[in-house]
């Protein structure tokens, strides 16, 4: 049910309660997914007329999974605070006390429901960490993570549903990665169909028994982020180590997350330097060129009245990837209409060095390719022309 | 535990819930019963079973939402006195109604039913949830109720809730509830009218009349039985008596015959009776095959066209009771009845084996007309002695070849005599005179024709 749909069904009195928390409820870690309601109900009479609708099932991602609690207000008493139904979770009963929003809850403040459904996730937090002390191992590990600060305060756990059959017991963590994607140049982040929304790389750690024997990660990213990152299947993370720890894992994975993040910037800001040096070697020969990405180079250069066009492009992971370069002809067509073009990737090329050192030992190199093919050029001139004379004849 | 609802208070609860334009809910009145079922089954003698029976009687709406908790759902002690007043010990649960919604108590259901399990002072407090169902184009509308006991373990929440005479009464009978009726009007209407049926015990009159009547058909059958005592102590003593005479004739026959045979003995010694002897042991063969056994049902049937006087029986009783022989095989004999009798003639003591010595002899029929299986009963009356001859009679046939078995079987208190033909003489035409042996039977004319 989208937004508008459950904003226009539901009594108008409830109505800004449910607008705050449809339109900007973010509440967890995974804020990209939103709380989605469901199922809206009325307590009154069939005879009401109107929009009475007063109850619905509020979706909450957590965890990794999705809560389905039942919110029961009453239409005829907008003022009364509302009561839940914790869907499957029937043991959990938070305290009150614990709960201020609803101690004093003011129906005439939008934030409220909003509000009181984040305390309410914070107990849920509580219960299911009660629930975790049944593993003494699981229960190590979140106490070590916890104490750590970068990790600490931005953990979800949900001890699983005990399998009543073989007596299993699992858990989830979920972790949101101190990582910072400030720096990350925003003509990446800008190409997502998505409303990018924060940048958020979550780690999901599955642990399938108590003992720790059966341990699944997963690395969730935000589209953005992924997509800056050269996809998803860019990143792989590494298996966890049977009898390792989520304290040593975690800043491993955090650690690799970074790196990639860290290179990323690096190859932005290597590849602008590689442009500019270009652009100062061979300034009066510059077509055109990337001013955002700096991933493309088109220079026009002319040797013993031979002009030539050389395109460069710069992969994502300049300059540890080798920038490709092609050749060509403004002369000569190829049989399916194109310019003639030739590709050269294996020139003196080396990472290490910068920009500067680049262009000029371009320049150098180039032209024993570009006197190769020039003669390329040459020769398919004579033929042309051989061609030319013939059909004269 | 089992739980039961009166008709009236579930559809009152319903009426408040369905016109309510929101939640509602309200408090549960009743009583909480203990009851034992005793089962016996084959595998076990007698198993127990105690459950508790909850009872609702009525049932106690809140006028508005939230009238005895905050928002916190913390219950104001005074609120809920001021609402229950005086029925506050009769509060054995609360309900609550809400549309389209699960049927799972919530949040807020939980922390008050904990706090009024806790004020109240009612362990085994009942919650009873009803959720009203519609579907979209409001055509059907479903009321499901469900009734909770949460103060068990989870797993065993939920109780069935009987409303009786809810259901297809075609099929089954109306039955009286077992709610009672707690209203007030009711009790005075049954006070006023009820002289008319109860008595002062609270009894219907009813049942006391009858119940008068099974008292004196008891005394009655009391009565009666004392009655039977007395005649039956009577009939044993009687048979005592009986017995006792019984004994004394045998002896008494046994010392005759004695004599007897000493007295023959000593005539034979004299005479050479060579044919007889000749033919006695043939006729011994067949007398000695005779044996007859008492059946243990003793027949009726039907009396013989020419029953014998008293005399022939006697003779016969004589001339089979002279004999020494053993009462080892079967002839049985009618015994000489005490009371309703025709006569007491002295018995002749050969009469009776010539007789059988004779019948034999004529008739190919190896049965014998005097042995009789004695089935009389203690009252002596000789239709049936007559009677058990003639069933003797019919026994003779199959019995020839029982002649161990006779003695076993015999149950009767009487003494069988064994047929003292086989050891008797053939002899003397006098006692062939006498005798009469085939008058006992339908044969038996024939034969005593014949041989006569």
């Amino acid at each position: 049910m989208s937004p508008e749909v459950a904003l226009h069904r539901i009594s108008p009195e409830l109505r800004p309660l449910l607008c705050s928390v449809v339109r900007n409820g973010r509440v967890g870690l995974d804020s990209t997914n939103c709380l989605r309601v469901t199922d809206l109900k009325t307590g009154c009479t069939s005879l009401t007329p109107g929009p009475c609708c007063d109850r619905f099932k509020l979706h909450i991602p957590y965890a990794g999974e999705t809560l389905k609690w039942d919110i029961i207000f009453n239409a005829r008493y907008p003022e009364l605070p509302p009561d839940f139904i914790f869907g499957e979770d029937v043991e959990f009963l938070p305290e009150p006390s614990e709960l201020p929003h609803l101690v004093q809850w003011d129906a005439g403040n939008p934030e409220c429901l909003l509000q009181l459904v984040k305390e309410l996730i914070q107990q849920y937090h509580h219960y299911q960490y009660q629930r975790l002390r049944e593993s003494s191992r699981l229960l190590f590990e979140y106490d070590s993570l916890l104490e750590d600060p970068n990790y600490g305060r931005n953990m979800e756990i949900y001890a699983g549903r005990k399998n009543s059959w073989t007596g299993e017991f699992s858990a989830r963590f979920l972790l949101k990665l101190p990582v910072d994607f400030s720096d990350i140049p925003v003509y990446l982040l800008k190409d997502t169909a998505l409303d990018p929304g924060e940048d958020v790389a979550l780690l999901s750690v599955s642990f399938e028994d108590a003992e720790a024997t059966q341990v699944f990660p997963k690395l969730y990213l935000s589209p953005s982020i992924e997509h800056a990152l050269g996809g998803s299947s860019a990143l792989h993370i590494p298996a966890f180590p049977s009898g390792g720890c989520l304290i040593d894992y975690v800043p491993q994975v955090c650690q690799l997350l970074t790196n990639k993040v860290q290179y990323v910037i690096q190859g932005y800001h290597k590849r602008r330097e590689y442009i500019a040096a270009f652009l100062s070697h061979f300034g009066t020969g510059m077509v055109e060129y990337d001013a955002e990405g700096f991933t493309k180079l088109t220079l026009l250069l002319m040797w013993k009245d031979f002009c030539f066009l050389v395109h460069v492009d710069l992969p994502l992971y300049f300059p540890r990837d080798q920038p490709t370069l092609t050749f060509q002809s403004v002369y000569h067509f190829t049989n399916s209409g194109q310019l003639y073009s030739q590709v050269q990737k294996s020139y003196p090329y080396s990472p290490r060095w910068d920009g500067n050192e680049m262009a000029k030992r371009a320049k150098y190199a180039w032209v024993t390719a570009w006197k190769v093919f020039a003669f390329c050029m040459a020769k398919v001139n004579s033929c042309c022309k051989y061609l030319k004379d013939q059909s004269d004849y | 535990m089992a739980a039961s609802i009166s008709g009236y208070t579930f559809s009152s609860v319903c009426y408040h819930s369905a016109n309510s334009n929101s939640d509602h809910e309200g408090f549960l009145l009743g009583e909480v019963r203990q009851e034992e079922t005793v089962s016996i089954s084959d595998t076990q003698i007698s198993s127990a079973e105690l459950i508790q029976v909850v009872e609702i009687h009525n049932h106690d709406p809140c006028a508005q939402l939230f009238s005895f908790y905050d928002y916190a759902g913390k219950i104001n002690e005074e609120s809920l006195n001021s609402i229950l007043k005086d029925r506050r010990k009769s509060v054995i649960g609360w309900y609550r109604f809400r549309r389209n919604t699960q049927q799972q108590m919530s949040f807020r259901e939980q922390i008050i039913h904990k706090q009024l399990t806790e004020l109240l002072g009612v362990p085994d407090l009942v919650f009873l949830l009803f959720s009203f169902i519609s579907t979209a184009n409001s055509s059907t509308h479903a009321l499901e109720y469900v009734l909770f006991r949460p103060n068990r373990s989870r797993f065993n929440q939920r109780i069935t809730l009987t409303i009786p005479n809810l259901g297809n009464t075609s099929q089954q009978e109306y039955k009286v509830s077992s709610v009672p009726n707690t209203s007030l009007s009711y009790t005075q209407v049954i006070k006023e009218h009820g002289a008319e049926f109860f008595d002062k015990d609270g009894v219907m009159k009813d049942i006391r009349t009858i119940f008068q009547v099974y008292s004196a058909l008891q005394d009655k059958v009391q009565a009666v039985c004392g009655e039977v005592e007395q005649s039956e102590r009577v009939k044993e003593k009687i048979q005592e008596d009986v017995n006792k005479l019984k004994q004394q004739i045998a002896l008494r026959k046994r010392k005759t015959a004695e004599e007897e045979k000493r007295l023959r003995e000593s005539q034979n010694a004299d005479s050479h009776s060579t044919p007889e002897e000749n033919t006695e042991p043939s006729l011994a063969s067949p007398l000695s095959r005779i044996t007859f056994h008492t059946p243990s049902a003793p027949e009726r049937p039907s009396t013989s066209p020419n029953p014998p006087s008293y005399a022939d029986l006697l003779s016969q009783d004589d001339s089979l009771l002279s004999s020494s022989s053993p009462p080892t095989s079967a002839a049985l004999l009618p015994r000489p009845q005490a009371v309703g009798s025709p006569g007491h003639p002295t018995p002749g003591p050969l009469g009776m084996a010539l007789g059988l010595g004779l019948g034999l002899g004529t008739s190919s029929n190896p049965v014998t007309t005097p042995s009789t299986p004695y089935l009389g009963n203690g009252d002596g009356s000789s239709s049936d002695s007559l009677d058990r001859q003639a069933a003797g009679q019919e026994d003779d046939e199959d019995d020839e070849d029982d002649d161990e078995e006779e003695e076993d079987e015999d149950s009767s208190e009487y003494e069988n005599l064994v047929s003292e033909a086989a050891h008797l003489p053939v002899g003397s035409a006098s006692i062939l005179a006498q005798g009469r042996p085939a008058a006992l039977s339908p044969d038996g004319d024939a034969r005593g024709s014949q041989t006569t």
